[in-house]
């Protein structure tokens, strides 16, 4: 594979991180291994004695595995959706994190739907979904859509990657046989010649054209789960759009956390900077708004319009004593804060947008328990000698073994495909040069720009 | 020098504070040891030879037997016996107690058999009415013991009534359905028809069954009620008809039975459902959006992956360049 000076820079400059694994990257994975082990034992606890074991009752049927699913997954969507959208668009400045926003997509599928098989109560039932699916329900459409995007996220990926492969086969790097025997197979031989760019290209982006209304329309499928729902706060017409910009904002967050962090883990200073920080706080800023809106849209037609159950919900949402304070946190670092974060220049560094981003993350990550939980809590028909922990719902230590093992597998994934792929795509920057060459703020990295790891 | 004084102050309240829970403590404590030994005043008061409440031998279970007879159409009748015992407060159903039959008969127990109670605590005992010969009132006489066990007190209870026989005879004339009843005294031996009592005519269901309608004898002991002719029956429209006389002075209960195909025949198997959201037959439309949905990404995803498979075979014979550091 031929590169240009710049791209030849670029691998050169990554070379060592695929090459071997520090001491820091091999406590960050024995780190994350404790967890999973310890979240093993949490699930073979669950298998042995029964979903007992967690805080899961007849009436709150769903608890932190859900919340976990629809967190994760819709990572999933935002990372296809941004990255099939800088593909398309050509974004000059998307280029080097496109590779980030593809792992999130790749890594988020794959732990995401872990969380469902963790919440199935007769796992020897699963294969039913399959062999005789009911098409009217929801639940059918969200399990062929999850597998579908599934297969799709590969190919996306894969076919990103296929260039860079190519890169680190001819490259004679410093790694293991088999390693250089993967990188060769998975190359597809290519070369780099027109016919097989061509094909390529093709590819890409058919797949990116069809990976957007895909994304938006699985987005939309998991919302449905709960809109089709004739249950307080579920049944809303606008939870397909609230669900799409829901998870391209905390996706947007996680992409912005995730640069951050390798940035600092691997001194990429020179490919994200700080401009690639800011445009994406702008997109995050933009995304808060919308998100604050369908919120605040949803609370207060709900308000409003004063139905029995909505109003109990409301009132459970907003009162001090249930679920007031977590709501509270959740739109005020969740939404606000991002916003003024971005919109005032004094304000707008990396570091400050990144630390916004992670809370942001964390606050969307309770909207979605504020989704699930406080609806369940409100059942439709009077409960008359029913303990309190069958209506009420706690989650017990299991449940937060197997949150933190799901979460310790994420970081994982994003720790272990960093060691076999460039974070920052190689040949990726091919059509960028031009640009970077023509455009000096845009030359890879000047001295004065770079932002030293605080 | 008032902070010292607030911080003093708030020390010596946490002193007093645990203070308060040590002697709350101690006191629970021996209020506790209280309920299990009794302070030596009491046992001076109390009678040394007089044993507490407690220690009484715990008294048997006296259990109820609900004995009652149903004269059936077949000449057969029907003993039923239901057990249950009031426990802590609360009637138990006895079920697996085994109760015994007989038929009296001048001061003599004919032993007619056993059976053991279900769940419910019930049993039922059928014997052929041939076989039984009534006394000089033209009675019968029945008794059901309970022998007792460990646990229980035997019971026994008794049954009498006089031998009757109750008919009933479906009449369709034209379109017109008619029930028609007749009951008859036949404890002498002969028959006499009994007069001016009340027959419930009733059909069949699921649950319970159906009054439809209530037949008064006259004095040749028949009656009848006119009979609907839009009830659902089952797959054939048959329908069974029952003539009840309940809980008579004289008789005790009887019952007779006919099935006949006057009900509108409902079929038992599941209709074909329509196409809709609740049925196990999707939406046309949603099918079709479905399958064209999914065609259409699977169908990309199958021209992707053949693209990928061109690749290989667009391979340059030799490698361009190798790149190296």
């Amino acid at each position: 594979m031929e590169l240009n000076s710049y791209q030849q820079q670029a691998f050169d400059y990554q070379r060592p991180n695929i090459e071997k694994f520090s001491k820091r990257n091999w406590f960050w994975i024995i780190f994350y291994l404790l967890w999973i082990i310890a979240g093993g034992y949490a699930l073979y606890l669950q298998i042995a004695k029964g979903h007992g074991v967690t805080g899961m009752r007849d009436n709150v049927v769903w608890g932190l595995f859900i919340v976990n699913f629809i967190f994760f997954i819709g990572l999933s969507y935002a990372g296809a959706i941004i990255a099939g959208l800088l593909h398309l668009f050509k974004v000059p400045w998307g280029k080097p994190i496109v590779r980030i926003a593809q792992m999130m997509t790749i890594i988020s599928v794959i732990v995401g739907p872990v969380f469902i098989l963790l919440c199935v109560g007769r796992f020897d039932r699963l294969h039913h979904l399959f062999f005789y699916p009911r098409i009217q329900s929801p639940m059918t459409w969200d399990v062929m859509a999850v597998l579908t995007f599934f297969v799709g996220a590969v190919l996306f990926f894969y076919m990103a990657i296929i260039k860079d492969l190519a890169v680190y086969r001819d490259a004679n790097l410093k790694i293991p046989k088999w390693r250089q025997k993967i990188y060769n197979i998975l190359a597809l031989g290519y070369r780099g010649a027109a016919s097989q760019k061509r094909h390529l290209l093709i590819s890409q982006n058919l797949l990116a054209l069809i990976m957007i209304p895909l994304s938006i329309i699985v987005a939309s499928i998991l919302s449905w789960i709960f809109g089709m729902t004739l249950r307080p706060g579920w049944h809303s017409t606008i939870f397909g759009p609230y669900f799409v910009v829901g998870a391209l904002y905390s996706g947007c967050g996680v992409l912005i956390v995730a640069m951050w962090v390798y940035r600092r883990m691997y001194k990429l200073d020179k490919y994200f900077t700080d401009k690639h920080f800011v445009y994406l706080g702008y997109i995050m800023l933009a995304l808060a708004a919308g998100y604050g809106y369908f919120t605040f849209s949803e609370y207060f037609t709900h308000w409003f319009g004063s139905e029995k159950w909505d109003s109990e919900l409301i009132h459970k949402l907003f009162s001090p004593g249930e679920y007031g304070w977590w709501t509270l946190f959740a739109n005020l670092f969740g939404i606000l804060l991002p916003i003024l974060i971005v919109a005032i220049p004094a304000t707008r560094k990396v570091n400050l947008i990144t630390a916004a981003a992670f809370i942001m993350v964390i606050a969307m990550w309770i909207k979605r328990y504020l989704i699930i939980v406080p609806t369940l809590e409100t059942t439709l028909l009077p409960m008359q000698d029913t303990r309190t922990e069958y209506v009420k719902y706690a989650a017990t230590w299991p449940e937060w073994v197997l949150t933190g093992a799901g979460i310790a597998t994420f970081f994982l994934f994003f720790t272990l495909v960093s060691k076999y792929v460039t974070v920052v795509p190689v040949s990726g920057l091919e059509e960028a040069e031009p640009h970077f060459t023509h455009h000096p703020h845009h030359q890879p990295a000047p001295k004065k720009e770079e932002v030293n790891p605080a | 020098m008032k902070k010292i004084n607030l911080i003093n102050s708030y020390k010596q309240l946490l002193l007093l504070a645990g203070m308060l829970l040590l002697l709350g403590s101690y006191n629970s404590s021996f209020a506790q040891e209280d309920t299990t030994q009794p302070p030596a005043t009491d046992t001076t008061t109390t009678p040394a030879e007089e044993p507490p409440a407690e220690e009484e031998e715990p008294s048997l279970i006296s259990p109820s037997i609900d004995f009652t007879s149903v004269q059936k159409g077949d000449n057969s009748i029907d003993l039923k016996v239901g057990m249950r015992a009031k426990v802590k407060g609360q009637f138990i159903n006895l079920y697996k107690m085994k109760v015994s039959f007989f038929q009296v008969a001048n001061e003599e127990e004919i032993p007619l058999g056993f059976k053991i109670t279900d769940g419910n605590g019930k049993a039922v005992f059928n014997v052929k009415g041939d076989s039984l010969k009534t006394d000089a009132e033209g009675k019968l006489q029945f008794k059901v013991v309970f022998a007792g066990n460990k646990a229980m007190e035997s019971a026994e209870e008794y049954i009498s009534f006089r031998r009757g026989r109750l008919e009933i005879i479906p009449v369709k004339e034209d379109s017109l359905l008619t029930v028609q009843v007749k009951l008859i005294d036949v404890g002498t031996g002969e028959e006499v028809p009994v007069k001016e009592t009340a027959v419930g005519i009733f059909v069949k269901r699921m649950f319970l069954p159906m009054k439809v309608g209530e037949a008064t004898t006259d004095e040749n002991g028949e009656g009848s009620v006119e009979f609907p002719n839009n009830l659902p029956g089952d797959a054939k429209g048959n329908l069974t008809l029952l003539a009840r006389l309940d809980e008579n002075e004289t008789f005790g209960n009887m019952e007779a039975a006919v099935v006949q195909p006057w009900g509108v025949p409902v079929s038992d198997k599941p209709e074909a459902q329509p196409r809709a959201l609740w049925s196990s037959h999707p939406p046309l439309w949603m099918l079709i959006t479905f399958i064209v949905l999914m065609l259409a990404v699977w169908g990309h995803y199958i021209v992707i992956v053949y693209e990928l498979f061109r690749l290989r075979k667009e391979q340059p014979n030799a490698p361009t360049h190798a790149t190296n550091s």
